[in-house]
C-alpha cells in the first residue's frame, strides 16, 4: 500500500514538474533570461481614453549577461502628442540575488532598476517609464513557482525627472509613485510533454496597481493574458487591461490592449 | 550492468577532471524548470560543453541524459555550471561510472586516478564494471535534499565541503563527490 502510495507520488510529480508558467505579460518575473542569452521584442500598445485612441510600439533587446544579471534596453515611439514619433527609451537591470530551487517549487527574489528619459510632456500623475515619463525606478520581484501554478509579486518606486520646459500649464506634474503587482500564470497546454515543437499555452491574471503618495491618488487595474510559445524559442502574448477601482485622473494606460511578439537566441554571445 | 543498488558518493577531487572511461553517461534532473523554452535554454547551455556528445531531454520529468564523448576529459562542475548559467539548479546527477577493482575501503572512500570517491552507502568492498551512482554533494541535489543528506551522512566532511585525505586538507566542494 506503502509502495502504490509513493509511486503515485512519483507520478504527480513526474507530471506537474515543469508546467508552471512565469513568464508574465504586464510584468517581469524575478528571472527571465539565461546567461549569454539574447531576447528581442516588439510590443504594441493601443490606448482607448486620451482623447480617442492611440497607440504606441516598443522596440527591446534582452541580454543575458550570467545567470544573475540581466538587462533590457526598450525604445518608444507614439502617435500620443499628434504624429508618429520616437519618444524616448529606457534601461532596465535586474539582478537575482536569490533562488531556492526544488523539484516541484522555487522562490526567487531579484532587485531591479531602470531609468528612463521620455519628451512627452505630463497629462497625468500617473508616472509610466516605459514611453510616457523621464524618470528612474528601483523596486523587488519575488516570483514563487507552486507545481502547476506560479506566482509573482513586484514593489516599486519610481521618482519622475522635473521637465519644465515641456510642461504644460495646469497639467499635474508628477514626482514620485508607488507601484505594486501580483501575477499569476497557469499553464493549459501541452497536458504531456513530447518535444520542444509543441506549442505551449498559457493563462495569466495580473493585479497592477500604483499610489500617488502626494495626492493619495491610486488605481487598481485587473489584466488579464494569453500567451503562446512556440518552437521553444517564440512568444506571443495577447492582453487587456482595465482599471477596477481607482480616482487618478487622465490615465493612458486605463484601457489599454497590449500585443507582444518575443524571440529567444540562447548561448549566442561569447 | 550490475544489479547493485544505487551507490552515494562524494568524490574528492585532486584533479578537476574526470575521464570518460570512469563515467560514460549521466541522467540530469534539472529543478526549478518552468516552461518548454527554459528546458530549450538548458539544452543548449548544455550543448556548449564539449566532452558531451549528445543531449536527450525527457522534457515531462525534466531530466537530460547526457552521453559523454570517449577519452574526453569530463567536468561535472561545469555541467552544474551550465545548468545554473541558464537559470536553473540540478536536483539530482546519476551516472554510470566504470570501476576496475577498485577497493572501497572500511571508511567508505576509494581512490582512482587520484580522485577520492566517498560512498555514502558502500564499505569495504571492490567495486568491477559499470556501477550506476547518484552525486549528493552539494550543487547536485536539491536545497532540502542536501539538509537531509548532511544530518544522515554523519561525516563532517559532507556538511563542511572539506576532508581529510593521507594527512592532507582538502577543499573539494562544490563537486567532491559523495556518491550514493
Amino acid at each position: 500500500m506503502k509502495k502504490v502510495f509513493v509511486l503515485a507520488l512519483m507520478l504527480i510529480g513526474a507530471y506537474t514538474n515543469g508546467f508552471a508558467q512565469e513568464l508574465y505579460v504586464f510584468t517581469e518575473p524575478a528571472s527571465n533570461m539565461p546567461t549569454k542569452s539574447i531576447g528581442v521584442r516588439i510590443t504594441n500598445e493601443g490606448m482607448f481614453n486620451n482623447p480617442g485612441f492611440v497607440s504606441r510600439t516598443i522596440p527591446e533587446v534582452m541580454i543575458g549577461f550570467n545567470k544573475n544579471l540581466m538587462m533590457h534596453a526598450q525604445g518608444f515611439m507614439s502617435d500620443m502628442d499628434g504624429k508618429y514619433r520616437l519618444e524616448g527609451g529606457s534601461l532596465y537591470a535586474k539582478y537575482r540575488f536569490l533562488s531556492l530551487d526544488e523539484a516541484q517549487s522555487h522562490f526567487r527574489a531579484s532587485a531591479f532598476g531602470r531609468i528612463s528619459t521620455s519628451r512627452r510632456p505630463t497629462y497625468s500623475r500617473d508616472i509610466n517609464l516605459e514611453g510616457d515619463n523621464s524618470g528612474v525606478q528601483g523596486g523587488l520581484i519575488f516570483t514563487q513557482l507552486l507545481h502547476k501554478l506560479a506566482l509573482s509579486s513586484t514593489l516599486g518606486y519610481a521618482h519622475a525627472f522635473e521637465n519644465y520646459d515641456r510642461q504644460i500649464a495646469g497639467m499635474p506634474q508628477p514626482k514620485n509613485i508607488f507601484s505594486y503587482s501580483l501575477s499569476s500564470g497557469y499553464l493549459v497546454l501541452p497536458v504531456v510533454y513530447k518535444d520542444y515543437k509543441q506549442p505551449n499555452f498559457n493563462v495569466y491574471l495580473e493585479l497592477l496597481g500604483k499610489t500617488d503618495p502626494s495626492s493619495g491618488q491610486s488605481y487598481l487595474d485587473i489584466a488579464p493574458a494569453i500567451q503562446m510559445i512556440l518552437n521553444s524559442t517564440t512568444r506571443i502574448d495577447l492582453g487587456y487591461r482595465f482599471q477596477a477601482a481607482g480616482n487618478m485622473d487622465n490615465r493612458y494606460t486605463k484601457n489599454m490592449y497590449l500585443l507582444r511578439a518575443e524571440f529567444n537566441f540562447f548561448n549566442v554571445l561569447k | 550492468m550490475k544489479a547493485i543498488k544505487i551507490f552515494s558518493i562524494i568524490m574528492l577531487f585532486f584533479a578537476a577532471n574526470v575521464s570518460a572511461q570512469q563515467i560514460s553517461s549521466a541522467d540530469l534532473q534539472v529543478t526549478g524548470l518552468t516552461c518548454s523554452m527554459c528546458s530549450n535554454a538548458t539544452q543548449k547551455s548544455l550543448e556548449t560543453l564539449n566532452f558531451i556528445s549528445s543531449v536527450k531531454p525527457d522534457l515531462n520529468k525534466n531530466i537530460f541524459v547526457l552521453t559523454f564523448k570517449k577519452d574526453a576529459n569530463i567536468n561535472l562542475d561545469l555541467v552544474r555550471k551550465k545548468v545554473q548559467d541558464a537559470g536553473f539548479s540540478v536536483g539530482g546527477l546519476t551516472a554510470n561510472f566504470n570501476f576496475n577493482q577498485v577497493k572501497i575501503d572500511d571508511k567508505g572512500q576509494a581512490v582512482v586516478d587520484g580522485n577520492v570517491y566517498r560512498f555514502v552507502n558502500a564499505k569495504s568492498k571492490t567495486l568491477n564494471g559499470t556501477v550506476k551512482a547518484s552525486i549528493v554533494d552539494k550543487n547536485f541535489i536539491s536545497g532540502a535534499a542536501f539538509k537531509k543528506q548532511a544530518a544522515t551522512a554523519n561525516s563532517d566532511a559532507y556538511a563542511s565541503g572539506t576532508g581529510v585525505v593521507n594527512g592532507k586538507k582538502n577543499t573539494y566542494l562544490p563537486f567532491s563527490s559523495f556518491l550514493r
